[in-house]
């Protein structure tokens, strides 16, 4: 719509005389100087206000409707932009940013998004003065460094005394899912989270927290369960219950392994010798299962189907045999246990067995599970989450899962900044400080990055309902008068002590979202000329489609 | 207009960038167009199953795309095949269903309930209050609600089988059914207390609370007992009437006893029960096998083998003494052939074939057998014992009772309820009604408290939240308020359902109840308010704690969206 395509729109011409010669390929098209730009930020802009609204601990949900009809509720801003469609490229800088953030920190997806968007909104403003784009990004890269170094000062470390910390990790969680759905259960959801991530004793590899939604309940009957919960059933007639179990994880064939030679086939010439085959491939399953047990489990594991007469020789040796566990299941389970997936049973002494204390059949809600504990793993753990429909639970695991990611970062880099907006006041007050050292032009885009900062509490007020103007006005009057602790307060509307209230977020989280968005909104601006290759061709049998 | 201002972001992205303030008030208006988008969408969802609601409610006829009638009064049902295509439409349907999974009764209040909460929300967010204010004043609402149901429950035992019966009653009376309530409440009782066992000793508060992690599990279950209603098995079999409905104790195989056209055997008194995985057929490898045949002699000695081979098999299951064999199905090979049911009537042993592998555990849990994979382990211990065992007519159709099961101590029972009726529609309705009555049984049992019903209990917290809203200041007196009042809509509507003056009644009913008449309702019969703990119009709290629950959160979560966003 930005007169798209200078260079394209000619491939299409009879060569003329005026034509000026096509230098890309048909189809492709190139956007030059203001209009790049404009293209840009546009975009950009587009993506930020989208997202914008669920900021904040009274921010908005979004449906997400796909083409096949499914609904997904949600507030997480990395969830809304990977699943919405994007043609523009500066919108997908955003969009991985965003998706950076997630994978980094887990949390402050929205923000992130939300600051290089203010950030960029500032930039149009003195782009529009004629300030070349060099030097909007130099004052930018000013501002960022003060910023940081502000951030960095004001850290708070606890990291050394216990229960500080846990407080800390409280109200990083509290802070966290204030925002969310589980906002109504908080003060569960923190702590379960919070000892879930104790559990893993700085290792952030959250493949031990199992979460297992089963809808039923409200979310205020989730708890925390040490130990590992398997969505399966056990044979029929096994014991619902074993102790100091030895468990053998497999993934094999149970039905009788096959020739596997392209149409084998036996030829006999009486019916007592194809019995005697049938016989004979039995005692091969038979066999096989001897060479299980002889491993001395007595659990045992198959992650595909295990057959009747396989089950009831494992019944009658009084193994537990549970079939069909899904691949997730398995590679988690030997994590767990510490055992190790087999396939082939021929040397038993080379084969890790897992062991936990007790397997045990039991019941969450309607459906029967097979529960672990006391794994050889102690970091395993299970969040089970009950709530009243599907989507509710999905957005809870979300949530949930950010929660725990932050948190797992926190335990390693265990300093913490306040939030509700105070981090960014300060930040913008170190910001302001800064501009009236430097020389040059770029001090206006120093000014520029102050108010960008600021912008983020704005919207928080603005998603609550309250004045933000009013609010934002008071929280910098308050940060210059030097209570670095003032912040919004959302309960009641009023600038108040975050550190009182208890709204802490991790150091890593700010830290990241701060360098994030500064380079992406770096890169934005510094674009002069945005070429799109010509699509594809497809090779499509029906032309007319 | 959902997928108008849905579009994608590039449709957004082309919106031409004005200034900050003219994008902001845009994007207000666009979120709250959404929001009243999904409340009417969601509104006109309660307002379809709003006539089915009560006693004197009227049922629905649908017609599925393939052509299929269903007539049902069940809510869960009405909606779960309404294919509903608007997002928020469809987490009033989910509602519906999470209310039948929780509680398994009121899935129509549930949805009403909703529809009436975004009514008055309509009018709240009108006058400029905060979505937000609007949710966090619900909360606070349905809390102080879950606390006045509490405080006007008291609580039954379960040896009271008199009260049980009224609660299920309660239930059936709404339905296609209730003319034979009487009949049907009773068993309802009787199958549940049947297969209540003792809580297992693994999934105990206790153990967890000693690991110090996380809270108690499941605390909205606080009985001793747990009823899993997978061991109450319903089956449906047309012909007859209602009234033939029974409760079988032991087991009722849909199947019929396979005899293979000789005089099979259909009755066996004192049976020992054995169940196959294996067939009895001429063997199959799994490795493709052919049989050349050379000459005639060979034809006939491989007849003589395969006779052989089955009679084998025959004699060793009659040395087990086992003379009832149930056999599973297969999909291989032939499971029985015309050869082995011939030999099997001869050793007087009977045969029921076409068992489910699904139905294996079932069944084992109901006789006390297990599953026989090879002809070796067939073992007189692995065999159920059964007083009888016969084939049943059950007008054109047959099925097979075992009854008189010996069980070992300790196990779990089963049993199976013979659902009849005179024709589908009915029959299907039947076991619906059926299964909801199980479950205000079940949740009895997992929760002893009863409270009235016939819309006394909305009425009463209406009236406690109106006078507890007095107390408060704000938004938040406000929005309690509007909440009280849009609890009425179930009086309401049951007496609008019942042909009564809706206004005259609701009126009264709220007269008693602020007079203190905590058990005062409408009674449909006499179209009149009277005391509901006497006419014996009972219901279990958990049903309508967990619909006013779960109704205010899904209201709570459609207040708070505000965009509707097309994605891949």
């Amino acid at each position: 719509m930005f007169g798209g395509g200078g260079g394209g729109a000619a491939g299409g011409m009879p060569f003329g005389m005026n034509v000026v010669p096509s230098v890309l390929q048909q189809g492709a098209s190139e956007d030059r100087g203001e209009g790049a730009r404009m293209n840009a930020f546009v975009g950009a802009l587009a993506v930020t206000d989208l997202v914008k609204t669920t900021l904040g601990p009274k921010g908005m949900d979004k449906i997400l409707q796909s083409t096949g009809g499914d609904v997904q509720v949600t507030n997480d801003g990395a969830t809304i932009l990977k699943s919405i469609h994007i043609d523009n490229a500066a919108a997908k800088v955003l969009v991985d940013i965003s998706k950076t953030q997630d994978d980094e920190v887990g949390d402050g997806t929205t923000s992130v998004c939300c600051l290089a968007g203010e950030l960029l909104r500032e930039a149009e403003k003195l782009l529009d003065l004629k300030m070349h784009p060099q030097t909007v990004v130099s004052g930018y890269r000013l501002a960022a460094t003060a910023a940081a170094k502000a951030l960095e000062a004001a850290a708070v470390d606890h990291g050394t005394d216990v229960d500080a910390f846990r407080v800390d990790l409280l109200n990083i969680a509290r802070t966290t899912l204030s925002s969310k759905v589980l906002s109504q259960a908080k003060e569960l959801f923190a702590k379960i989270s919070v000892d879930a991530v104790l559990r893993l004793k700085g290792s952030t590899n959250l493949d031990h927290v199992q979460i297992i939604k089963k809808a039923g309940g409200s979310l205020a009957d989730s708890w925390l369960e040490p130990g590992f919960i398997l969505e399966k059933k056990l044979g029929v007639g096994q014991p619902k219950r074993i102790e100091n179990a030895n468990i053998l994880i497999a993934n094999t064939a149970m039905d009788t392994d096959k020739v596997k030679i392209y149409a084998s086939r036996v030829r006999v010439d009486s019916l007592t010798r194809v019995a005697a085959i049938e016989q004979a491939e039995a005692e091969k399953m038979t066999a096989k299962v001897n060479k299980i047990l002889a491993h001395g489990c007595n659990v045992f594991i198959n992650r595909q189907l295990i057959y009747n007469r396989p089950e009831q020789a494992f019944t009658a040796a009084g193994v537990m045999a549970i079939e069909h566990a899904d691949f997730d299941g398995v590679e988690r389970l030997a994590l767990v246990t510490g055992g190790e997936i087999v396939s082939t049973f021929d040397d038993p002494s080379a084969v890790s067995l897992g062991h936990c204390d007790v397997v045990s059949e039991d019941m969450i809600g309607e459906d029967a599970v097979i529960r672990f504990s006391g794994c050889k793993s102690g970091a395993a753990c299970t969040i089970v989450l009950r709530g009243a429909t599907g989507q509710l639970l999905d957005e809870a695991e979300r949530s949930l899962h950010d929660a725990l990611c932050v948190l797992s970062q926190t335990a390693v880099d265990t300093r913490t900044v306040l939030g509700g907006g105070a981090a960014e006041a300060l930040m913008a007050r170190a910001v302001d400080e800064l501009a009236p050292t430097v020389a040059g032009k770029a001090s206006l885009a120093v000014e520029a990055f102050a108010r960008a900062l600021r912008a983020l509490p704005a919207i928080i007020a603005d998603n609550a309902g309250y004045d933000s103007a009013e609010l934002v006005a008071q929280l910098r009057a308050a940060h210059a008068a030097g209570d670095a602790e003032a912040g919004l307060d959302m309960n009641r509307g009023t600038i108040g002590n975050v550190r009182a209230l208890g709204i802490t977020e991790s150091f890593k989280l700010k830290r990241q979202m701060l360098s994030s968005a500064v380079e992406a909104a770096e890169m934005i601006i510094r674009v002069d000329d945005i070429i799109k290759a010509a699509p594809r061709a497809r090779d499509n049998p029906h032309p007319h489609m | 207009m959902a997928q108008a201002n849905g579009g994608s972001a590039s449709t957004a992205a082309a919106a031409p960038a004005t200034g900050a303030s003219g994008r902001q008030a845009g994007a207000s208006e666009k979120s709250k167009d959404v929001r009243l988008n999904n409340i009417t969408a969601a509104k006109a969802v309660a307002d379809a199953v709003r006539t089915s609601l009560g006693p004197r409610g009227m049922d629905k006829m649908m017609q599925t795309a393939s052509g299929d009638v269903l007539i049902t009064n069940d809510g869960a049902t009405i909606l779960a095949k309404m294919t509903v295509e608007h997002p928020a439409a469809k987490m009033l349907v989910q509602l519906s269903q999470a209310q039948d999974s929780v509680a398994g009764d009121g899935t129509t209040s549930v949805v009403v309930l909703a529809g009436a909460l975004l009514q008055v929300c309509t009018g709240l967010l009108a006058k400029g209050i905060h979505p937000t204010s609007i949710s966090d004043a619900f909360a606070t609402a349905s809390r102080l609600a879950d606390d006045v149901l509490k405080g006007m429950s008291f609580s039954v035992e379960l040896e009271d089988r008199e009260t049980l019966i009224k609660a299920a009653s309660t239930s059936l009376n709404s339905k296609v059914v209730s003319q034979y309530a009487g009949l049907l409440a009773p068993m309802a009782v009787d199958a549940v207390l049947a297969v209540a066992v003792p809580r297992p000793p693994t999934s105990s508060a206790a153990e967890i609370g000693v690991n110090g992690v996380g809270s108690t599990p499941g605390t909205s279950i606080d009985g001793d007992l747990v009823v899993d209603l997978n061991n109450v098995r319903t089956v449906k079999k047309l012909g007859g009437t209602i009234d033939d409905t029974c409760l079988v104790d032991g087991l009722l195989l849909t199947q019929r006893a396979a005899t293979g056209g000789s005089a099979g055997v259909r009755r066996v008194a004192n049976a020992k029960v054995a169940l196959l995985q294996f067939c009895l057929s001429p063997p199959k490898t799994d490795v493709e096998n052919s049989v050349v045949v050379q000459d005639y002699a060979a034809m006939d000695r491989i007849l003589r083998e395969e006779r052989q081979y089955i009679l084998g098999l025959c004699k060793k299951i009659k040395a087990s003494g086992a003379n009832v064999l149930l056999i599973q199905k297969s999909i291989l090979r032939d499971a029985v052939t015309e050869l082995s049911l011939h030999f099997l009537a001869k050793l007087k042993i009977m045969v029921v074939t076409d068992i489910e592998r699904g139905e294996v555990e079932f069944v084992c849990k109901s006789l006390g057998c297990l599953p026989v994979a090879s002809i070796d382990q067939l073992k007189a211990d692995k065999l159920g014992k059964v007083d009888l065992v016969e084939e049943i007519s059950l007008g054109s159709d047959k099925a097979v009772r075992l009854s008189g099961v010996t069980l070992p101590a300790g196990v779990p029972r089963t049993v199976s309820l013979l659902v009849r009726g005179s024709n589908n529609l009915m029959l299907d309705e039947a076991e619906r009604s059926l299964h909801d009555a199980l479950c205000v049984v079940r949740s009895l049992v997992h929760r002893r408290f009863l409270i009235p019903g016939g819309g006394a209990p909305e009425t009463q917290v209406s009236v406690a939240l109106a006078k507890a809203s007095k107390a408060m200041s704000g938004m938040q007196a406000y929005c309690v308020k509007a909440y009280a009042e849009a609890l009425e809509v179930v009086p309401f509507t049951l007496s609008e359902n019942a042909g009564l003056n809706p206004i005259e009644i609701v009126t009264e009913l709220r007269r008693r109840h602020a007079a203190g008449e905590t058990t005062a309702g409408i009674n449909v019969r006499k179209g009149a308010v009277t005391d509901m703990a006497e006419e014996n119009v009972l219901m279990p709290l958990l049903v309508i704690s967990s619909a006013l629950g779960l109704a205010t959160e899904s209201v709570r979560m459609i207040l708070k969206i505000d965009d509707i966003v097309m994605v891949r």
